[in-house]
């Protein structure tokens, strides 16, 4: 999704990117960014909010029109409803057991395996 | 105002995804990174702009296996060309085929990944001038030089073709 802010912006149409993972994004490097601090799926906003989502959409809204210069982040003050500490799950393996990492192992090969099929048949067409 | 937790920062995603792959055995990934970033600047007043939506969820596929709320990781959902839908409906796009935060969300709720009842409503308020009629839908599990040299490009195209003066990209 950076990229194609990149690319949008370069060829004359000003963006904005909704999104939850601060570091990715502004690694890549792009014009406007509005990121709220929750896990990753909530891009614009709190589930069964709704005065958040729109509080959400108004915030990137702003970015869009007064950002001053590319590289412009807002973080969103929204907080995630619960404890902060679910920020030490996501795919952390100093919390994951051997069979955990293991299991975890057999279910990326599988996925890989899945996805490459199903594009090579899709590169067929 | 108390001090908050040292974990209690964005979450270093780049780091765990790094720490991940070792662990499991498999190459490391490079993220794209670039010196300079392209910057545009606004020309219309957003309240006479077309806003094009650009999403990374998935169009619901029959038979492909579950893509609901809590869903397991569904690779079988996975789509590979740029889609467009109608922007007046609200389209049923799903995030199966992504890894989102499985432990700590539960994606029964759209609206937490495709912003376009809002985008509607602020059409509606007058806040935003138009939608462009179609949004876009974007593969992610390609490499960065087919993003770059054939999805971004099409992308492009298509927010032309419509007439999108800005563009609003939400990855799930």
């Amino acid at each position: 999704m950076s990229l194609l802010a990149r690319h949008l912006e370069a060829n004359g149409i000003p963006t904005v990117i909704m999104g939850c993972a601060k570091d990715i994004v502004e690694h890549c490097g792009v014009p406007r960014f509005l990121f709220s601090d929750f896990p990753l799926g909530n891009s614009a906003g709190r589930p069964f909010d709704v005065g958040a989502q729109a509080r959400t959409l108004e915030l990137a809204l702003r970015v869009l029109e007064s950002a001053p210069a590319a590289r412009t982040t807002v973080q969103s003050p929204l907080r995630w409803p619960d404890d902060a500490s679910w920020k030490l799950d996501f795919d952390n393996v100093e919390r994951m057991t051997p069979e955990q990492i293991a299991e975890r192992r057999r279910h990326f090969d599988d996925i890989k395996a899945i996805a490459k099929s199903k594009r090579d048949a899709v590169e067929r067409r | 105002m108390a001090l908050a937790a040292e974990y209690d920062v964005p979450i270093p995603y780049m780091q765990r995804t790094r720490d991940y792959y070792v662990k499991l055995g498999y190459p490391a990934y490079r993220w794209a990174h670039f010196a300079e970033v392209p910057f545009t600047p606004l020309a219309t007043p957003l309240v006479q702009a077309r806003l094009a939506l650009i999403t990374t969820a998935a169009p619901y596929q029959s038979g492909v296996g579950d893509q609901g709320p809590r869903a397991p990781y569904n690779a079988a959902a996975k789509f590979y060309t740029v889609y467009s839908e109608p922007s007046d409906v609200i389209p049923d796009l799903r995030i199966s085929h992504v890894g989102y935060d499985r432990v700590h969300t539960t994606a029964e709720d759209p609206n937490t990944w495709l912003p376009l009842a809002q985008l509607q409503q602020a059409v509606k308020a007058g806040r935003l001038g138009a939608l462009t009629p179609r949004l876009h839908g974007v593969p992610t599990n390609r490499s960065q030089r087919v993003t770059m040299d054939a999805d971004a490009p099409e992308v492009l195209r298509r927010c032309r073709d419509d007439g999108a003066d800005v563009a609003l990209l939400v990855p799930s």
